[in-house]
Parts: structure tokens; C-alpha cells; sequence
């Protein structure tokens, strides 16, 4: 059968299980009763605890460094101090191939781990231990700021590894990555320009400006992480809460003599991490720690993060904003310029970061951006659930403020404006031609799903001009832009019938809780023709063959399509043995059916049946039992396996074109609105979020309660986001306040109204059967939707973001 | 001259003699109405989901290092470790506890209920939270799971306000709040649908 990228067969497919409500989560029933493990309950016998020192001051070096105390202290096993020759100033591979030290004696921002771990019996007794050190300070002048560090006289600052250590580093690993680049060029300033702004703001009938901010803020991941190593003579044993598990398994022989092969790799079910703490190059840098004191100890050791560890670090669109926009009377932007200044670089090293969305969904021709990174003495900011949200922030900040000043209804602003790289709706539908895809207006029908459904046209209202009767206001905003695709990301898996016709997909991968493993087994089971229930992935173990991971909402389109490939070349072999048995020099095995040959047969339910005559069947099991008896085999295992890499496609005509190859340069036909309502009370500055309704166009939903979890689970954060997540540091000290869940705010059940999770399917996606990811991207667009909903309600912007009560009653000029 | 030491047990109450370790414990219990033996410190006596366990916990234990670290009841999670999430929560004698902010050694004689225990119960919760993808990366809902059956205890018939307030001192950073109430109220139906079918006419 042909499987290309452009076979989205939705139409004329009976699925048993894809699409379909009410199937059992495979993880479910661990998670539920409390038997799920994860790296941070495992416990293994003698296993010491290792904690890391952390910096007191924001910005300081160690002279000198007496730890006799330390090591004297009752239950300290090992002390690793960074002038230890085996790893002063040694810089290694870390997350993504990204180049970090082992453990740094100096320090650029308060809490950094640097200076010496300790082991021992307890993680208290290390904490206690920690205490006894005794340092000698190199204290420097800090900024914490992304303001005040641009002023005169601020001290200058610059990424922590040098660029030519950098390189160094990662010319000798083989498993360097394009994404580690992002570390290493973030320096500076880059501008992008399509079109000519110039030109648009002349042809506009109106120009607007405005600025925005966003503070710091952090993932604050539900399991506190760890790294346990143990060594098994000389080959090591690991335990990884980390999304890139198997990265783990490539870069111990970069850093150890020691062989993949002999490397064991265990991956417990992870408490989720939406990227960001997958990202902090040290968060694979923690496995060479432990390593090293297991080696050197002879024990097991777990190296433990506490929860104010945890919060050293946030996410990339930490940053100010500075917007100039050109628009027609009637909703037409004719350009887009916006300057940003970001914390600490990653962000700044693409120079289209803030304007991509607009190059990725809309027509307007004329954009302009720059991008400049300001180092600060703050942890790195990372990929918080995702790299999208300073795209997002700019293109809802845009479209809204248009709306707004324009008095139009926003909904008909994003449609008036909708399109691809400057291109209006016919060259989609061209494009859409050239892919083999359906036409359908995506934007449209997302948004009238959520018109009716949040009741937009009685609701919505100019800003500032409805008054409820409890006092509030009343504010209703909207967002929108394109569903997140595969645009990354290469995946292998294993299918295997066991003897008792139960299949095993083999393949590794980190469950952080997005439901995908449950949607393997879904697309095997129909792929294959076997009950959803016969079907089974033991993601943890680590069977050689690497799944994409839970990244960049990518897994289930590029996993999706690998599982589908394994599976039909499985059940093609399943097939081939059931019509022909097994014939070789000394052996053969009759065939269950005689007389057909595998096209005349198909599989359904878990059973082989004659298409010609369905009443000619035999289940699966009986076809495969005698696979494999150990000693007095009868033939060998059926089996396939297949390996697929997203983002790079070929044109379906078979002309290749350099175009359609390059991933950036495939349009998006899917699209998401999103609707949000508060009640804003001028007061206090309280405000409410009442109500949400999130509209997806995901293509296809392969398991929809998977994809409305991702929906719920994406607003609940965003809300957070939205109103109250901030990292806050003592300016003077620039010691981080509220490194804790109680002072730190994450939502709980009774901070957001009712959500209406919208699923719409138009099969236009590029993973399989049309199907696009859900992961990121309503936590990513929804986090700034606050911003246009409160400036609905009060007719000012508040786009300052959390937006807290005291910024409201600053806006409404009462404080 | 050395005089022989008495034969016999000696009660650490009140030093009267006996001959016989059960006539020691026939006085201690009867005359002084405790066990026959002094505790050492720290001893405790506890059940956990049924099961009786005596032993011997440090001052410092707290009652989720027991559980998780020490007996292995892996439901109970650290997510804040500080009283801030819920995902610790255990019930005892019927109410939600957070095992984080409890002493092992305060839990002398207390009847204490984990996660592993309610599905271990076949309680209908464990199904209704599978069905309705209650979870996302599961850390935080053997915690939800152990809330929600403490609510279903004293209250079998919740509305969802009455859900969503039992639940808000339970975190979930992935966000599943609003699958709870579902699962919540689809168990809570199928307990009366259970009970009832236990009640004579
Ligand atoms: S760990 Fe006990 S309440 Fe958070
Ligand atoms: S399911 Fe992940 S924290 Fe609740």
C-alpha cells in the first residue's frame, strides 16, 4: 500500500479504533492507583543522595573553597568539588547535544548549582553538609533587570559558555544538534524584514503603537527531578526523568569511556516538564554528577533537585515589546514592525522570532523585526511549553490592538487578514491542491464554532462598554493563528506478534502524560486489525529503538506515521505467513490458509479471514502460537520494524521541489480560535475568568479525549500565565522571593470558568490521516488571550503580563 | 557476700516479681491496663489499607516518608513538599491528610487509606478516572484519587461545586481539573447504585 505524506484517508475508513471516544488510557489504570513509577520514587539498595551547592549571589566567583567541614560531617559519603581535576572547568554536551559545564565555580545568577555536590545517607544530611562550606567570594556587580540593563553603566554580561568553547565542545559530539546553536549565538541584535514596512505604513489609514511585557515565568514541573546512576562493574545504569531519554544513552560514551551497548537505560513515567526543564543544559549535565560519585563511590546515587531548584529558569518570551502597526479603515494590515528585547538570548537567535506567525499565516506583505537578547543575572529562559510564545504574543497583541482602535470586531479582522507568506486565501487553495488535501476554510470554520458557542454576537461589545450588574466588567476576547504540525522530528518503532497473538509495539520513549502512547495503540490496532485491547507499548523499557519524543507537539505526527508504516509491513509479513507458512532448507511450516495467497487475505478484530469468504477465519493467535516454542521452535517470529523522519516532503506530483522541501516553506492550512470571557472588577483590580471556549482544528483527532485534555490542560495554564505566574527576585539582592508552590501560583480547579474543548477535523494536516499536534499550542496562544479580553472589558490595554490587580488599578489610574 | 539475684520477671511498672513472662503480662495488662511491654520510642502501631504494621519511626519521619520511602506506597507523591498540592493526601480514620505535613510518629493506632488501597478495593473511582482521562502525566492523581474518595465517603451524592471545592487544595500542573468532576460523579452513581443494591427492601 502507498504510504506518502499526503495520504490522509479520513473519507471511506472504518476506523475501530483511531477517532474513537471512551478508549482506555494504556497508562491509565498504573497512574490512577498509585503503582505508576517515576524516577522520583525509585529508592534502590544503598543508594546515596547527592545535592548540589547553589549559589548565594547572583552574579559571584569562588577564590577559594575550604570543605573539610563538609566532608567530616556524619553520613557525607563523597564530596565533588569543581576544582576536582577531573572536571574543572570541563564542559560537556548537555540537553540537545547544548555545551554546559559540569559543575562551574562561578555563578550567574542566585541559586546556580556550582562549587561542590555532596553525598551522602540522606538529602537532608547533604543539605546540612552544604551549610558547612566555607568560600571565599569573588562577589560581582549583578542586573537583574532587562531594563535597567540597557541603561549606561550596567554591568556588561555575556552568555556563560564562550562561543569557542562551544564549538569545541560540539565538534567533538556526534550527537551536536541543530538546536544547540541557539545557546550559542543568542548574543545580540538581528532584524528581518519582508516586504517594505515603510511602504505599508504609507498605504495605512491608520497607524498604531503600543508596547507589551512579559515577565518572567517558569514551568514548575509536578515531579521535583533527579538523575540516579548506578555502575554494574563497568557498565552503567541510568534513570532519566528527562524528555530526551535516549540522548542520555548517546552521550555517556561521550563522556565516559564506555560503549552504548553497555549502557542500560531506564525511563520511568515522567511528572510532566512541558519542555522547559528538558531544555536546561544542565538537566542532562546532572547524569554526568551522578555518574561520576557512582563510579567513585561504588553506590547507586540519585542526585536530587528540591522544589526552589526547580524554579531557577523560564521560558522564552521573557522580554519587552515595542509595536508599530499600518492598518486600513476596514481591518487590513498593511505592515507589522516590533522590536524586541529578550531575557537572556535563546529567543533572539532567529531574527523572524515575534513576526513568524505572520509570515506563517497571514497576507500581509510587509514585516519587520528585531530581536535582541539582554543577559541579566536570572536562570536560562527555555522552551516553556513552547518555543511559540513570543510568536503568539506578538500576533495577538497585533490583531487586537487593530481590532480595538478600529473598532471592528476582531474575528473579522483575523479573517480579512488570513493567508500564508503574504499570500491571500486563493494561494492556499492552490497549495492545498498541490497537497492533496480538502479545501476547506479553516479560519472560518473555527470561528464560527466558537462564535456560537461562547454566543458572540450578543456578547460581544466595543471596549469599556458593558457594565454588569454586580459592577464588574464585562470583557470578551479572541485568538487565533495555525495548528502546530510536524514540522520536526524522526522516530523508530518495532512491531511484534507474540506468541499468544498479542502484539508489542517495541519502541522507547518518555511518557510525559500527553495520552500518545494510548494513540499508538489506537493507529496499530486499526492499522493492523487488531482489538484496540490486543495491542500494548512498554514505552519504559529501553528495547534500542528510539520514539520521536514528547517534543515540540511533533510526536504523535511523526510517531503516528512510523507506527503506521511498522504496522502495515507487519501485518503484510503476518499476512505472507498465514497464505504461504515457512519454508527454508530443512524446515517448513504449513500455511494456516491453503490454497490463498496474502492479498486474498485480511485481518479484523484480531482474526485472519478470507476476504472472498469471510466464514474462512482464524484468529490471529492461532496462526502465530507456534511462533516460538525456545527449544523446539516451528518458525520464526513475524515481526517489522520502520523508521520515519518528519518535516521534509516531497512534492506529491513527484517533481521534487526545493520549496516544498524546505518545512518552513509549507503552509499551514489548519487554523485555531480561541474565546475568552472575564469580569474584570474596578475596585479591586480582581478579575475572572468565566468562561473559554477553544476551537482546534487538529485534522484529525486520533484519540479526542487526548486531544480536549490538551485543550483543558493548555487554558489552565495559560490562565496562570495570564494572571499570576511570575518568578520574583529581590531587586537589591537579586535573591529569588517566591522559589515555592505556595508563593509561586499555579491554578487550581476553581481559577478558570467552564471550558468548551472544540475539536474540528478537516484533514488538512500534515501528519497521518490529516491529523496535526495539540500539545502546545493552546497553553502557547491562550497565555496572552487575558490581554484582549481585559482590554474589552476596560477599554484599556493592560498588556503587561501577568496582569495582576495592582496593573489594572494602575490602568484605571486609581493607584 | 554476694547475694543471689531474685529468679524471675520483673514488672517495669511497679517491680513486683514473677516467675513467668505470661504472669508478667496477665499483671501488666490487668493492673496497670497497657501493654505488657514498654514501648520503645518512636514505636507505632498503624494500619495501612488493611494491613497492621508495628514499627519503629524516627522523631523526624513524616508520615509520606513512611509510606512512600520506607513501606513503599508509591501513590502518595511529593509534588510541593510543603502542604501547597495535595498530591500527598492520604485518608486516615476518614479524612484527607496531607502526609506531608503529618508526623509518622502522631499516627499511633490511626486507620490509614492510600491509593493503592481504594483500587486495590476495586472502588468504581479507578475505573471512572480511566474512562475519563482524569490524568495526564499522573503524578498529581493518586492524589485527586484519594480526595475524591474521602469526598464519596462523607458526602456519596456531590454536586460539582461540591466536587470542585473538595478539590482545590489538589494541584494538577497538566491541567486535567475539569475531567475530575466527570469521573467523580460517574463513580459517585455507580457507590449508590452499589449500596442500594446491598439495602434489603
Ligand atoms: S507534597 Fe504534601 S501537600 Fe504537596
Ligand atoms: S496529571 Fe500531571 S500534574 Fe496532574
Amino acid at each position: 500500500m502507498m504510504d506518502s505524506d499526503f495520504d490522509y484517508e479520513i473519507e471511506n475508513q472504518d476506523f475501530s479504533a483511531i477517532g474513537k471516544r471512551g478508549i482506555w488510557r494504556i497508562d491509565g489504570r498504573e497512574k490512577a492507583s498509585g503503582s505508576a513509577i517515576y524516577t522520583a520514587d525509585i529508592k534502590l539498595p544503598g543508594m546515596l543522595y547527592a545535592r548540589v551547592f547553589n549559589s548565594p549571589y547572583p552574579h559571584a566567583g569562588i577564590k577559594s573553597m575550604d570543605t573539610s567541614k563538609v566532608e567530616a560531617f556524619p553520613g557525607v559519603r563523597a564530596v565533588l568539588r569543581s576544582d576536582d581535576p577531573e572536571i574543572k572547568d570541563k564542559v560537556v554536551p548537555g540537553s540537545y547535544g547544548a555545551p554546559w559545564y559540569v559543575l562551574p565555580d562561578w555563578a550567574m545568577w542566585e541559586g546556580e548549582p556550582i562549587g561542590l555536590v555532596v553525598a551522602a545517607d540522606s538529602e537532608q544530611i547533604c543539605d546540612e553538609a552544604l551549610k558547612l562550606v566555607e568560600i571565599d567570594w569573588d562577589i560581582r556587580p549583578f542586573i537583574t533587570d532587562i531594563e535597567d540593563a540597557q541603561k549606561p553603566g550596567a554591568p556588561e554580561l555575556h552568555n556563560k559558555v564562550p562561543n569557542d568553547i562551544y564549538d569545541a565542545v560540539n565538534e567533538n559530539n556526534p550527537y551536536a544538534s541543530a538546536f544547540s546553536e541557539l545557546f550559542r549565538i543568542a548574543e545580540g541584535h538581528r532584524t528581518f524584514e519582508q516586504g517594505s514596512v515603510k511602504k505599508g505604513f504609507a498605504e495605512a489609514d491608520k497607524i498604531i503603537e503600543f508596547k507589551a511585557r512579559r515577565r518572567m515565568h517558569t514551568w514548575a514541573q509536578p515531579e521535583i527531578p533527579s538523575a540516579i546512576c548506578r555502575w554494574n562493574g563497568g557498565y552503567p545504569e541510568i534513570w532519566v526523568k528527562h524528555q530526551h531519554a535516549y540522548e542520555h544513552k548517546q552521550v555517556m560514551p561521550v563522556w565516559f569511556d564506555v560503549p552504548m551497548n553497555k549502557v542500560t537505560l531506564h525511563v520511568p513515567y515522567q511528572g510532566a516538564m512541558f519542555g522547559g526543564w528538558n531544555w536546561m543544559n544542565w538537566s542532562t549535565v546532572i547524569h554526568y554528577i551522578s555518574a561520576l560519585l557512582s563510579k567513585r563511590t561504588g553506590k547507586p546515587v540519585k542526585l536530587c533537585f528540591n522544589r526552589r531548584d526547580d524554579f531557577y529558569g523560564g521560558a522564552l518570551d521573557c522580554g519587552t515589546y515595542e509595536f508599530k502597526v499600518g492598518a486600513k479603515k476596514d481591518g487590513t494590515i498593511t505592515a507589522v514592525a516590533i522590536k524586541s528585547d529578550y531575557v537572556n538570548g535563546p529567543t533572539a537567535a532567529e531574527a523572524n522570532t515575534g513576526i513568524y506567525h505572520f509570515i506563517e499565516n497571514s497576507r500581509i506583505p510587509n514585516l519587520f523585526k528585531e530581536n535582541n537578547s539582554v543577559v541579566v543575572n536570572r536562570g536560562p529562559v527555555t522552551a516553556v511549553r513552547c518555543e511559540q510564545l513570543a510568536n503568539t504574543l506578538c500576533f495577538n497583541m497585533v490583531f487586537s490592538h487593530v481590532a480595538a482602535e478600529l473598532g471592528l470586531d476582531p474575528t473579522e479582522v483575523a479573517l480579512k487578514n488570513d493567508g500564508y507568506d503574504g499570500e491571500d486565501s486563493e494561494y492556499l487553495t492552490e497549495c492545498k491542491k498541490r497537497f492533496g488535501k480538502p479545501q476547506r476554510d479553516s479560519l472560518r470554520e473555527c470561528i464560527e464554532a466558537g462564535k456560537k458557542a461562547i454566543d458572540w454576537d450578543n456578547k460581544w461589545h466595543t471596549p469599556g462598554t458593558r457594565k454588569l450588574p454586580n459592577g464588574k466588567m464585562h470583557g470578551i476576547g479572541f485568538v487565533w493563528t495555525h495548528e502546530w504540525n510536524s514540522k520536526r522530528g524522526a522516530g523508530t518503532v518495532g512491531v511484534l506478534f507474540e506468541p499468544d497473538g498479542s502484539v508489542s509495539l517495541m519502541a522507547q520513549r518518555a511518557d510525559t502524560g500527553l495520552c500518545a502512547e494510548t494513540a499508538y495503540c489506537q493507529i496499530a490496532a486499526d492499522e493492523l486489525g487488531m482489538r484496540y485491547e490486543d495491542v500494548f507499548l512498554n514505552s519504559h523499557k529501553d528495547s534500542g529503538f528510539a520514539m520521536m519524543t514528547p517534543d515540540g507537539s511533533c510526536n504523535l505526527c511523526t510517531n503516528g506515521w512510523v507506527i503506521r508504516r511498522a504496522c502495515r509491513k507487519a501485518k503484510r509479513k503476518l499476512l505472507e505467513f498465514a497464505a504461504l507458512g515457512y519454508q527454508e532448507e530443512f524446515h517448513s511450516y504449513p500455511p494456516a490458509f491453503e490454497g490463498c495467497g496474502p492479498e486474498d487475505l485480511d485481518v479484523k478484530d484480531s482474526v485472519i479471514f478470507v476476504k472472498a469468504n469471510p466464514a474462512i477465519s482464524k484468529t490471529v493467535k492461532e496462526v502465530v502460537k507456534e511462533v516460538m516454542c525456545v527449544q523446539w521452535w516451528k518458525h520464526p517470529q513475524i515481526y517489522d520494524w520502520s523508521w520515519k523522519q518528519t518535516g521534509a516532503h516531497v512534492d506529491p506530483t513527484g517533481e521534487a521541489s526545493e520549496e516544498l522541501i524546505d518545512p518552513n516553506k509549507r503552509p499551514h492550512f489548519c487554523r485555531q480560535a480561541h474565546f475568552m470571557e472575564v469580569e474584570v472588577d474596578p475596585e479591586t483590580g480582581e478579575i475572572e475568568v468565566t468562561n473559554v471556549v477553544c476551537v482546534n482544528d487538529v485534522g484529525k483527532a486520533i484519540n479526542p479525549e487526548g486531544v480536549q485534555g490538551q485543550q483543558y490542560g493548555g487554558v489552565y495554564m495559560a490562565v496562570g500565565r495570564g494572571k499570576h505566574e511570575e518568578v520574583i527576585l529581590d531587586e537589591p539582592t537579586g535573591v529569588m522571593l517566591n522559589g515555592n508552590l505556595l508563593d509561586y501560583k499555579i491554578t487550581t480547579i476553581l481559577d478558570c470558568g467552564p471550558i468548551d474543548p472544540i475539536i474540528v477535523e478537516t484533514a488538512m494536516g500534515y501528519g497521518p490521516y490529516g491529523a496535526n499536534g495539540i500539545g502546545e499550542n493552546v497553553a502557547d496562544l491562550t497565555s496572552t488571550l487575558l490581554g484582549p479580553a481585559v482590554y474589552n472589558a476596560l477599554g484599556v490595554a493592560v498588556d503587561d503580563f501577568p496582569i495582576t490587580p495592582a496593573k489594572i488599578l494602575k490602568a484605571l489610574g486609581k493607584i | 557476700m554476694a547475694v543471689a539475684a531474685k529468679p524471675g520477671y520483673s514488672c517495669p511498672y511497679c517491680a513486683t516479681s514473677f516467675n513467668t513472662v505470661d504472669d508478667l503480662k496477665d499483671h501488666v495488662l490487668k493492673v496497670h491496663g497497657t501493654e505488657a511491654l514498654p514501648r520503645p520510642e518512636g514505636y507505632v502501631k498503624l494500619t495501612v489499607n488493611g494491613q497492621a504494621w508495628e514499627l519503629e519511626v524516627a522523631p523526624n519521619w513524616t508520615l509520606f516518608y513512611l509510606l512512600h520511602d520506607q513501606l513503599g506506597y508509591t501513590g502518595a507523591k511529593t509534588f510541593c513538599d510543603r502542604g501547597a498540592c495535595g498530591s500527598c493526601t492520604v485518608i486516615i480514620d476518614g479524612r484527607p491528610v496531607l502526609s506531608c505535613m503529618t508526623l509518622a510518629i502522631e499516627c499511633d493506632g490511626k486507620n490509614i487509606e492510600t491509593a493503592e488501597g481504594i483500587a486495590a478495593a476495586k472502588h468504581p473511582l479507578i475505573e471512572a478516572y480511566v474512562k475519563h482521562h482524569a490524568m495526564q502525566c499522573g503524578y498529581c492523581t493518586p492524589g485527586f484519587v484519594v480526595t475524591a474518595k474521602a469526598l464519596l465517603d462523607r458526602n456519596p451524592d456531590p454536586t460539582v461545586e461540591e466536587i470542585k471545592e473538595a478539590l482545590a487544595g489538589n494541584l494538577c500542573r497538566c491541567g486535567t481539573y475539569p475531567q475530575h468532576p466527570i469521573a467523580i460523579i460517574e463513580a459517585a452513581k455507580k457507590v449508590l447504585a452499589a449500596r442500594s443494591e446491598n439495602t434489603p427492601a
